[in-house]
């Protein structure tokens, strides 16, 4: 049986990060991803913002950037474009469309240089408890062997089984589960190639279709769909948008990506135990964006710290891990709160509502570019959202 | 559940399964029928709709 302090499961960006610092803090790491390939298949749009890096302490590499975006336009169910560009916005931080299957890669890799132990094509298949850790029963390559871990960080993403395996409630309910669907085109005629586009209503029940530029003439052409919202599938959804779309109807697929993204926000228990859970598996997610990259990776970092100076103080009791569960709360819940109420006044709103308010923005000068700054205009601009959100932010 | 050729074993079924019944390994989903409620979330989450009932 192979021996090691922290077990980290799944190696996205939440995992690979959380396996960076445990190692970074002294502790020894194995990290452990079912796939044969690390990031493959990308499963987001791959937008990420350049401060949110840095609060990482992660250097942009040419090598998984692959556009920097320079505006945003933000497209009402009628049409009405709201363009948000820096020629006459301030952009209070650069935005990057990354290549996720380089970035993982690279995340996991700052892993292993920290001193993590990594295992690709390794998967969990159940853990039972013991006094001072786990045992986790895995699989690779038909072979099936144990580790046995003092603390086990579960990264598993929205799929995730581990955490609930320890007794956590982590699963995700539909209403708070977008089903999304993505092809990666070519030939997309975008009208400014530097920017993002979101598009809202009817396209996608429960969510927006998105246009993220990876060149100039290829994009990622998304959308998610919460399931309670409507009878067809996020991939019919995604067919009727690149058909009717003007920017994508000439464009074709190179790549299909689906996946689903937990937009209900943090569960409040985080830890058990030994156990603590990391990035989409812990709900880490911006649920009126979906974008989850960097809050993840932020509950990752946090994770890990918490669990070297765990081992390193010889006690992995839960009442130990909480502070991680405060430092995640104090970090990331407490936008993910305000963030999801903003998204159920989104989805109250009807197609004619987001029109006129669309059209209410195409006057309004905005200062930054930022969801927070958006969502401070809207409160603005509609009666509305003041009354339902005017002390949020 | 009955799963259909296309799936792409995204896992979205298993995030949502109240009983935490589906493994999806990489290229394959284990499910535990004895223990399944017949609660169709699994389906009704599914991007591409490749989980069906059996019939």
């Amino acid at each position: 049986m192979i021996k090691t302090d922290v077990l980290v499961i799944g190696a996205g960006p939440a995992g690979s990060t959380a396996a960076k610092h445990a190692a970074l803090g002294g502790a020894d790491v194995i990290l452990v991803d079912k796939k044969s390939e690390i990031g493959a298949p990308k499963r987001c749009a791959e937008g990420v913002s350049m401060g949110g890096l840095e609060s990482l302490g992660i250097k942009p590499n040419p090598q998984w950037i692959t556009r920097k975006i320079e505006g945003v336009r933000l497209v009402s169910p009628n049409g009405t474009s709201v363009w948000l560009t820096s020629d006459t916005v301030e952009l209070p931080e650069a935005g990057y469309i990354l290549e996720r299957k380089v970035f993982d890669k690279h995340m996991a890799m700052d892993a292993a240089r920290a001193g993590s132990r990594i295992m690709i094509k390794t998967l969990a298949r159940s853990l039972q408890q013991e006094d001072d850790g786990y045992i986790v029963n895995l699989e690779t390559m038909g072979e099936e062997f144990q580790i046995k871990a003092n603390i086990i960080i579960a990264a598993d993403g929205p799929e995730s089984r581990v955490a609930r395996w320890a007794g956590l409630n982590t699963a995700t309910k539909p209403k708070d589960m977008e089903s999304a669907a993505q092809f990666e085109m070519v030939g997309v005629e975008m009208e400014d190639n530097h920017c993002i586009e979101f598009y809202f209503g009817g396209v996608a029940p429960g969510g927006y279709a998105w246009i993220f530029p990876k060149g100039d003439d290829i994009a990622n052409v998304g959308l998610g769909v919460l399931s309670t919202k409507t009878s067809k599938s996020a991939y019919e959804h995604l067919l009727e948008f690149v058909e009717d779309c003007p920017a994508t109807k000439n464009a074709q697929p190179v790549e299909l990506n689906i996946g689903g993204d937990p937009v209900g926000g943090m569960p409040k228990k985080l830890v058990t135990d030994g156990l603590m859970v990391v990035g989409d598996a812990a709900g880490q997610v911006n649920p009126l964006t979906g974008g989850g990259i960097i809050s993840g990776m932020t509950g990752g970092m946090l994770a890990g710290k918490v669990a070297a100076k765990a081992i390193e103080d010889d006690d992995t009791s839960k009442e130990r891990l909480r502070e991680y569960e405060k430092l995640c709360h104090e970090s990331i819940g407490k936008e993910i709160s305000k963030y999801l109420k903003v998204k159920d006044y989104m989805l109250s709103l009807s197609d004619e509502e987001l029109d006129s308010i669309a059209e209410a923005f195409k006057d309004v000068e905005f200062e930054k570019i930022s969801t927070t700054e958006l969502v401070k205009k809207l409160v603005k601009v509609s009666p509305r959202a003041l009354l339902k959100l005017g002390k949020l932010f | 559940m009955k799963v259909n050729d296309w799936c792409m074993y995204c896992g979205e079924c298993a995030g949502v399964c109240p009983r935490n019944l589906i493994e999806v390994k990489e290229t394959s989903i284990i499910f535990s029928k004895e223990e399944c409620k017949d609660c169709r979330l699994c389906m009704q989450v599914c991007p591409i709709g490749a989980l069906e009932p059996e019939e």
